[in-house]
Parts: structure tokens; C-alpha cells; sequence
């Protein structure tokens, strides 16, 4: 279990991250969602002990980071896939990884070839593509067996075996009772791949919870044709709904469900030839939830 | 537990790391070549043009420092080796990793050291025995030599070997506080050639106190059988050399511990 309580770092200008706090569970893949620059890898760094929090701070299992006395057999993380010294071999690289935390060297062989880069083990980092390096991190990862795993963006670089196969593994990592904390800035990888989700924008804490939690708090919209959409609108507006024309006699409804919209329709004597509610989409949910909190948005022009 | 991270495990992997690179193959071998063959080149230079020096040069020749007058080059190999054992860490980013299987800073630096001093001394020792010899087979017969039965003659050979690991050491923890290979370089060069010229700049009087404190004078002092003028006999030299090795690691290890890791530089 990882416990971020009331977080805060600040970088000579920046506030990185905004007193934050959560909880990260065992036993299933937790997802940690934020457009670039939100301050999830700085969470990251934090929690692992690599930069000092400004204000409170992270535990694992209870303990800081620092206190942790053979840190790769509690926790193992992957930040930076291409963190390694690039004319050093992929082995070399886990065998003084494992050395520290005296982990045997046939370990070291196994998570190589869990990874799927046995075959490049002696081979020199600097030449490894980015699914490789991937591959190499999540080993690193590995090595110790941990309980509780950080991976930040780790489907980066990664084919589309490559992401199947991490997505399934963080599953089965999670169905172990290990804690599996998993970083994104795409909110459709996080649908398929995490079944909590964490999201912060700005360095601030969002919200929290399943995907179909996260869904739920943006209200949909209900899509409606009607023979008369000037008379109907007119009704819906008396009933609070936002209604905008899409085209010939469509209408977005939000505000409202499409029961409501129904009933009211019937009472008005509208007669209506389509009436369908639209489920906002995870990446709709994303942006509404993230709106305000884009460091680099792009903005139309002119207006305000 | 069992598993836990411990000064000798941190050393291990540092061991592992540190001769997994080719930085490190390269920095040994320039090493080699430098002291001994640059030594060899000025013994047999000097072998040459021994019977037109004049008088007065002759009386202070000394076969012992002319001999290890490699490591003068050497030491730049050296500082090398030591700034990039820990700056390619921050530039590759592996300091990371590094740091999240030893979170303790302090050991971290301390077994990074441990490991940088022990193989840089068995491979300075070497290497400052081999130009001695090979120096004083040169010499035999036109120049006078001299041998380790001496006790001075041992302790500056000796002590050569000790210079370089030193110098590696301050190398080191150049790169533990300026974090960039190009800049703790530099610095390191500079304290070597640009301090002397600086301080060559002052007036007489203050070089003859001043100067004997520069690293490279220290050296001199550590590679001579005899006590020059205005300089330090060699155990003085030796301890003001540690001194300064103590001070500047103290402050690489303070800043480490001090600041965030994470960040890319």
C-alpha cells in the first residue's frame, strides 16, 4: 500500500504538486492519470525517496522511502526506461542492481527472461530501442519480487504485443495482491489497463475512483430529432435543459435524462423520431475533468 | 533481514559498475601508458643531455621524482576516471536506479569511494613500482639511480601511487557537486594547471608560502626522497592532500544527500 499524504513540491518557481493525497491499494492495478506536466512523475520520484517533498510526504507499507533496509525486495519501479548508463550491458546493468539488495545472480537470468530480452542481455543499453529499454526497466522492477510496483508511462515505445502483454501482466500482478501503481497521460490506456483510477492535474488531487465511477460524474448528453425541435426546445429550456441544434431537427440535450426528455416531449405534443442518451466517453471525462488544470493547452486564438 | 542493503552489498554492485564500462577499461590504460610511458620517454631523455647539465643541476638531480615524472600526466587520467564513475550516473540518469536500490545517500557515496580507492591504488601502486624500475634500468650506467632498499626512495614511490588515488578521490567528488562530467573536469584540469599559474602571478615573497599548497606542489613533495625549499616533506604533504580530499568529499556527499535526484540535469 502506497500513501501520498498532503504532498507538496515546490521547484524554485513551480509548485510541482499541490498538496496531494490518496491512497494506492493492493490487489489491483491502480491508475494514475494527468495531462503532462501534472506532477505524476514528481509524485513518483517522491514516493521512491529521489526528491525531498517540500511539505508532507509517502509511505510504503508505512515506512518512507529512506527507512525502507532492502528497498527492491518491498518496492520495485520503473521511471525512466532510458536511465541507464548506455555502455553498460543489459546484465551487467540488473547484476549490480541486484548485488546491492543481494539478490542472486539466476535471478537476475529470470526476470531477463520473463522480460523477453534474454537474447540481448550482453548486448550494450545504449543500443536498445524503446520497447527494449521498457522491457529492461520492468525486469529492474522485478528483480527483488516486490509487493508494491511504480511503473510512469510504461506502455511508451512499447508495440501493440508489447502493450498487451503489460497490460496483462500488471493484471496478474494485481491478482497476486500486489499493489501496482501505474502512471498515464492517455486516459483510453488507463480504461483498458488500470481498475482504480487517481487522476490530479496541476499538482492537485482530481478525483478518485473506478471507471465507471469516473464516468458517472460527467452527465451525459441525450441526442434528440423531434418533428417541431423550435417547440421542444422551448420545453426543455422551461425544464432547465441545455439544448443546442446540431442539424436538420437534431438536438443535444444535456442537464437532462432521456426519460425526462421524453416525458417532456409527450407533454408539449412533440412527437419525436429519435431519442438516444450519449455516454460521455472516458477521453471526454478526462478533458472535462483536466479542463482547467492543462499546463500546455492549445488555446483558439482570439477568444477569451 | 538478510536481503539487507548493507556498505559491502552497495560495494559490490559498485564494483560491478564500475568495471562494466569502458570509460573505466580506457581511464586504466591511459593510466598505464602515461605513467609509464611518458616515464620512460624522460628517463631516456634525460639519460641523454645527463653529461651537458651543469654542475648545480647535477647535484640536485634526482633519479627517484625524474622517475615517476609520468604521473604528472597520469593524474588527469586519473581525475577522469574518478569524476565519471559518478557523473555519467546524473547524466545517464541512472542515478535513479542507483539510488532506489540504496537510498542511503551517504553509503551510496562511501561505496562508490571504496571502490574507486581500492582498485585505484593497487593500479597506481603498479603502475608507479613498474616506471620507477624501468626509470632506474634507463638511468643505470650514464645517470646515478636510485634503489627502494632506501627508505625515502620506497616511501616516494610509494606515496606516488597514493598521489594518483588521492587525485582520483578529489576528481570524484568534483563530480559529486557539480553533477556534469564537462564541468568537474574542467575544475579538476584547472586545480592542476591554472592554480599554479594564478599563484605564479602573486608576489615572490607570498608564492614561496602559497605555492607549496597546490595539489600538483603536493605531489612533488609526496614523489621526493628530500625536502625541497619552501615546500612540505612528504608526510605533511600527504596529510594536507588528505585534508583536502576529506573537505571536498564531505561537501560532494552533503550535496547529495541535500538535494533531489530525480530530475534530469
Amino acid at each position: 500500500m502506497i500513501v501520498v499524504d498532503h504532498l507538496t513540491k515546490r521547484y524554485s518557481k513551480t509548485l510541482a504538486v499541490d498538496d496531494l493525497s490518496f491512497e494506492v491499494k493492493p490487489g489491483v492495478v491502480t491508475g494514475f492519470l494527468g495531462p503532462n506536466g501534472s506532477g505524476k512523475s514528481t509524485t513518483m520520484r517522491i514516493i521512491l525517496g529521489l526528491d525531498h517533498a517540500t511539505k508532507g510526504g509517502a509511505t510504503i507499507n508505512g515506512k518512507s522511502y529512506h527507512d525502507l533496509k532492502s528497498p527492491l525486495h518491498e518496492v520495485g519501479a520503473l521511471l525512466d526506461a532510458k536511465a541507464v548508463h548506455p555502455g553498460r550491458t543489459a546484465r551487467n546493468h540488473l547484476r549490480a542492481l541486484a548485488a546491492s539488495n543481494k539478490i542472486k545472480s539466476a535471478r537476475v537470468d529470470e526476470v531477463l527472461e520473463f522480460a523477453g530480452i534474454s537474447s540481448v542481455a550482453n548486448k550494450k543499453v545504449g543500443g536498445f530501442s524503446m520497447g527494449m529499454s521498457q522491457r529492461l526497466g520492468i525486469a529492474g522492477a522485478l528483480l527483488g519480487d516486490p509487493e508494491v510496483l511504480l511503473f510512469d508511462e510504461p506502455v511508451n515505445g512499447l508495440d501493440p504485443e508489447g502493450i498487451k502483454w503489460i497490460r496483462e501482466f500488471f493484471q496478474s500482478l494485481a491478482k497476486e495482491g500486489r499493489t501496482v501503481f501505474v502512471s498515464s497521460h492517455l486516459m483510453s490506456e488507463m480504461a483498458v489497463s488500470a481498475d482504480q483510477i487517481i487522476v490530479i492535474g496541476r499538482g492537485k488531487f482530481i478525483t478518485q475512483g473506478s471507471v465507471d465511477d469516473l464516468t458517472a460524474t460527467v452527465q451525459g448528453t441525450v441526442f434528440v430529432r423531434a418533428s417541431d425541435p423550435q417547440r421542444l426546445t422551448t420545453a426543455l429550456r422551461a425544464e432547465q435543459g441545455v439544448v443546442q441544434e446540431i442539424n436538420d431537427n437534431g438536438l443535444s440535450v444535456s442537464g437532462l435524462t432521456s426519460d425526462q426528455v421524453g416525458e417532456i416531449a409527450f407533454g408539449a405534443g412533440v412527437v419525436l423520431h429519435e431519442l438516444t442518451p450519449q455516454r460521455a466517453s472516458l477521453e471526454e471525462v478526462f478533458m472535462d475533468l483536466t479542463a482547467d488544470s492543462v499546463e500546455y493547452g492549445s488555446h483558439p486564438t482570439g477568444a477569451a | 533481514m538478510n536481503g539487507d542493503v548493507t556498505l559491502l552489498s552497495a560495494t559490490k554492485a559498485e564494483w560491478i559498475k564500475f568495471r562494466s564500462v569502458r570509460s573505466t577499461i580506457m581511464g586504466v590504460i591511459v593510466t598505464f601508458v602515461l605513467t609509464i610511458g611518458l616515464g620512460a620517454l624522460i628517463t631516456t631523455a634525460v639519460r641523454g643531455h645527463y653529461n651537458e647539465m651543469d654542475p648545480l643541476r647535477k647535484l640536485t638531480f634526482d633519479p627517484v621524482s625524474t622517475s615517476l615524472g609520468g604521473t604528472l600526466f597520469a593524474q588527469f587520467a586519473v581525475g577522469v576516471i574518478g569524476a565519471l564513475f559518478i557523473t555519467s550516473e546524473f547524466s545517464s540518469g541512472s542515478i535513479r536506479s542507483t539510488l532506489a536500490a540504496v537510498p542511503h545517500r551517504t553509503r551510496l557515496a562511501l561505496s562508490k569511494l571504496i571502490v574507486l580507492f581500492v582498485s585505484l591504488f593497487v593500479m597506481c601502486e603498479v603502475a608507479c613500482f613498474i616506471t620507477f624500475q624501468l626509470g632506474q634500468a634507463i638511468f643505470s650506467g650514464a645517470v646515478p639511480t636510485a634503489s627502494l632498499s632506501s627508505g625515502a626512495v620506497l616511501r616516494s614511490v610509494l606515496f606516488a601511487g597514493i598521489y594518483l588515488t588521492l587525485l582520483s578521490i578529489i576528481g570524484y567528488s568534483l563530480g559529486l557537486i557539480l553533477r556534469q562530467s564537462a564541468a568537474s573536469i574542467s575544475v579538476f584540469t584547472s586545480l592542476l594547471l591554472i592554480l599554479p599559474i594564478v599563484i605564479f602571478l602573486l608576489p615572490q615573497s607570498w608564492q614561496n608560502h602559497v605555492a607549496k599548497f597546490e595539489p600538483s606542489a603536493l605531489g612533488q613533495s609526496m614523489m621526493s626522497p628530500t625536502t625541497a625549499v619552501n615546500s612540505f616533506g612528504a608526510v605533511s604533504a600527504l596529510l594536507i592532500l588528505t585534508l583536502y580530499v576529506v573537505v571536498v568529499f564531505g561537501v560532494g556527499v552533503t550535496l547529495l544527500n541535500r538535494r533531489d535526484a530525480g530530475a534530469s540535469q
